[in-house]
C-alpha cells in the first residue's frame, strides 16, 4: 500500500526499518567482538637500561645479546674494539640474525641473508640495514636507545 | 547387530526406511578413474584421528609459555602411550595434508569442480586453507626453536601485505611480536576455533556431494558405464582403504617419531638448517625468487601480492572455466592444473633438497 504523498509503501518503509536494526545489531555486535580479539599492542621500546659491567669485558670480535622488548638486540664489539649495538633481528621476514666470527659478518638463517660488520645487507634477500642503535653511558648504566630518541630517565 | 526389541523402539517412533532407502539408493560410477573418490574419504578418516589424537594430547598439554615445552616432554617419556598418540597425531597431520592435496590436484584434472559443483570445491578449498593454519598453530604449539622461527616468518610475512597486513599480524600474534601470547592465541585456534569451523564446514561439503552425487569425468560422461550401490559394495571398499592407510600411519608414527628441538629462546638466532613444514616450502622458494626490491618497492609485498592472486585464481577457477561448465571439453585448463601441479612438487622438491 502506498498513501498518496509517500515517497515508500509501507512494505518497503518496514524492511528498510527492520533491515536496519538487523545491520545495526549485527554490526554493532561484529565490532564488539573484533574489539575484543584484537590485542591491546605494546609498543617498541625506544630504549633499554643495561647494567654496564656485563658488557664492558666482552671480547672483540663476539657480540652479547640482550632483550629488546619481546625481541633481541645485539651488543657488538668489532675486531677494532669499537663498539655497536644493533637490533638482532634480520629485515627481511624477522628472524633473528647470529654473528659469524669467522666472516665478520651477521647472517640470517632462515633465508640465508648477510649483513657486513656495520649492519649493511650485503647478500640474500634482506631489504635493508640491520637497525643500529645509540649507545650512553650514565655511571653504571648503559643506555641502549632508537635513534632520535630522547631518553629519560625515571628518577630513582 | 540384530536386537529386534530397539528395532522395534525405534521404528515406533522414526521413520527408518527412509534412511535404508538412502542407503540403498546411493550409486557410485564405476570408471577408470574412480579411485579418485577414495581420496576424500580417506582425508576424513585422517580428520577423525587428528580429532580423537588431539582430545587425548589436550588433557596434559599445558599451554603457557613456560611449560608448553615440558609439558610435550613429559607426554612423550613419562604418560602411558603418550609417545604413539603425539607421533599419531604428527603423522596424522602430515598425511591428512598430503591427501588434501591429492585430492585436490584429483579434483582439479577431473574437472569434478566444474558446474554445478562450485560450492563443493569453495568448501574443500576453505578446508584445505584450515588445514594448513592447523599445521601452523599446531607446530608452534611445540615452542621449540623451528616452530618459533616458522612463525615469526610466517606471520610477518602475512604482515607484508599491503594495507591489511599490520591487522593480520598483530591479529594472529597477539602482540608486537611471536610472545606468550601468541601461543595462548594460536592454543585457541588449534583446540576451539578452527576444529568447530572444519566441522561444520566438513558436513556441509559432505552434505553437498550428497545432494550432487558423484561427478563423472567429462570424456566419460558420454559412455554407458556401471554403477555400484554405496552401501554395502563401496563402503567396504573405504573401509578396507581406511584400514590401509591407518596401518601405514601407525607404522610411521611407530618408526619414525617426530623430534622435538631445543626449548625456543625469544634472544637465540634460529638453528643453521631451519626449514618449515614441507607444505611451506613452495612458499619460501617463491619468495626467495624475489630480490630484496624491485623498481624500488619492497619486493617481500610484491612476491606476497603475486602467491596471494596466484592461490585466488586456483581458487576461483570453477567460475573462470566456461567451457567445462557447458560440458565441452577444456584442455587450456588441464594444462593450467598441470602447471600448477608441477610448480608445487618441483619447488617442494628444490626447496626439500637445498
Amino acid at each position: 500500500m502506498k498513501l498518496k504523498y509517500s515517497l515508500v509503501t509501507r512494505r518497503t518503509f518496514l524492511n528498510t526499518l527492520f533491515g536496519g536494526w538487523l545491520f545495526a545489531f549485527f554490526s554493532g555486535t561484529f565490532y564488539a567482538l573484533m574489539r575484543f580479539a584484537f590485542p591491546t599492542l605494546g609498543k617498541e621500546p625506544d630504549f633499554v637500561v643495561l647494567n654496564k659491567k656485563d658488557f664492558t669485558d666482552l671480547a672483540n670480535n663476539s657480540i652479547k645479546r640482550f632483550p629488546w622488548g619481546g625481541t633481541v638486540g645485539l651488543y657488538f664489539t668489532k675486531t677494532d674494539g669499537s663498539v655497536l649495538a644493533l637490533k638482532g633481528v634480520c629485515t627481511h621476514m624477522e628472524c633473528n640474525v647470529d654473528y659469524k666470527p669467522a666472516e665478520k659478518k651477521f647472517y640470517c638463517a632462515c633465508h640465508q641473508g648477510w649483513f657486513d660488520e656495520n649492519g649493511r645487507n650485503v647478500a640474500g634477500p634482506p631489504p635493508k640495514p640491520l637497525e643500529v642503535f645509540v649507545i650512553t653511558e650514565e655511571g653504571e648504566k648503559l643506555i641502549i636507545a632508537k635513534k632520535g630518541v630522547k631518553v629519560e630517565l625515571p628518577k630513582a | 547387530m540384530n536386537c529386534p526389541r530397539l528395532k522395534d523402539w525405534l521404528e515406533e517412533r522414526y521413520d527408518l526406511n527412509a534412511i535404508k532407502e538412502l542407503a540403498k539408493g546411493k550409486l557410485i560410477p564405476e570408471h577408470r578413474w574412480d579411485l579418485w573418490y577414495y581420496t576424500g574419504g580417506i582425508t576424513m578418516f585422517l580428520f577423525i584421528i587428528q580429532f580423537v589424537t588431539g582430545m587425548l594430547l589436550s588433557l596434559y598439554y599445558v599451554p603457557h609459555i613456560d611449560f608448553a615445552h615440558k609439558s610435550i616432554i613429559e607426554i612423550v617419556t613419562k604418560l602411558n602411550m603418550g609417545w604413539f598418540f603425539r607421533s599419531l597425531h604428527h603423522w596424522g597431520a602430515q598425511l591428512s595434508i598430503v591427501f588434501l592435496f591429492i585430492h585436490l590436484f584429483g579434483t582439479l584434472l577431473t574437472k569434478a569442480y566444474r558446474k554445478p559443483r562450485e560450492l563443493v570445491w569453495v568448501t574443500g578449498f576453505i578446508l584445505l586453507g584450515l588445514s594448513i593454519f592447523f599445521g601452523l598453530s599446531g607446530y608452534l604449539l611445540l615452542w621449540d626453536e623451528r616452530a618459533f622461527a616458522a612463525v615469526r616468518v610466517a606471520t610477518g610475512g602475512a604482515g607484508a601485505f599491503p594495507f591489511i597486513g599490520w591487522f593480520i599480524k598483530a591479529f594472529l600474534r597477539g602482540s608486537m611480536d611471536v610472545t606468550g601470547d601468541t601461543l595462548v592465541r594460536f592454543y585457541a585456534f588449534h583446540v576451539a576455533i578452527l576444529p568447530l569451523i572444519t566441522l561444520g564446514l566438513v558436513g556441509l561439503h559432505l552434505i553437498l556431494v550428497q545432494a550432487h552425487g558423484m561427478s563423472v569425468p567429462l570424456s566419460l560422461e558420454k559412455e554407458k558405464r556401471r554403477e555400484a550401490p554405496f552401501f554395502p559394495n563401496v563402503f567396504y571398499k573405504d573401509l578396507a582403504v581406511w584400514l590401509v592407510v591407518a596401518g601405514v600411519l601407525a607404522t610411521l608414527a611407530v618408526f619414525f617419531p617426530p623430534e622435538i628441538g631445543a626449548k625456543a629462546d625469544p634472544l637465540a638466532p634460529p638453528p643453521e638448517d631451519v626449514k618449515p613444514e614441507w607444505y611451506f616450502l613452495f612458499l619460501l622458494q617463491t619468495l626467495k625468487l624475489f630480490p630484496g626490491s624491485i623498481l624500488g618497492l619492497n619486493g617481500e609485498t610484491i612476491a606476497i601480492l603475486l602467491v596471494s592472486g596466484a592461490i585466488l585464481f586456483f581458487f576461483l577457477i570453477p567460475f573462470f572455466d566456461r567451457k567445462s561448465s557447458r560440458g565441452e571439453k577444456s584442455p587450456v585448463f588441464t594444462w593450467i592444473g598441470v602447471i600448477y601441479l608441477l610448480y608445487f612438487l618441483t619447488m617442494t622438491l628444490v626447496g626439500f633438497l637445498s
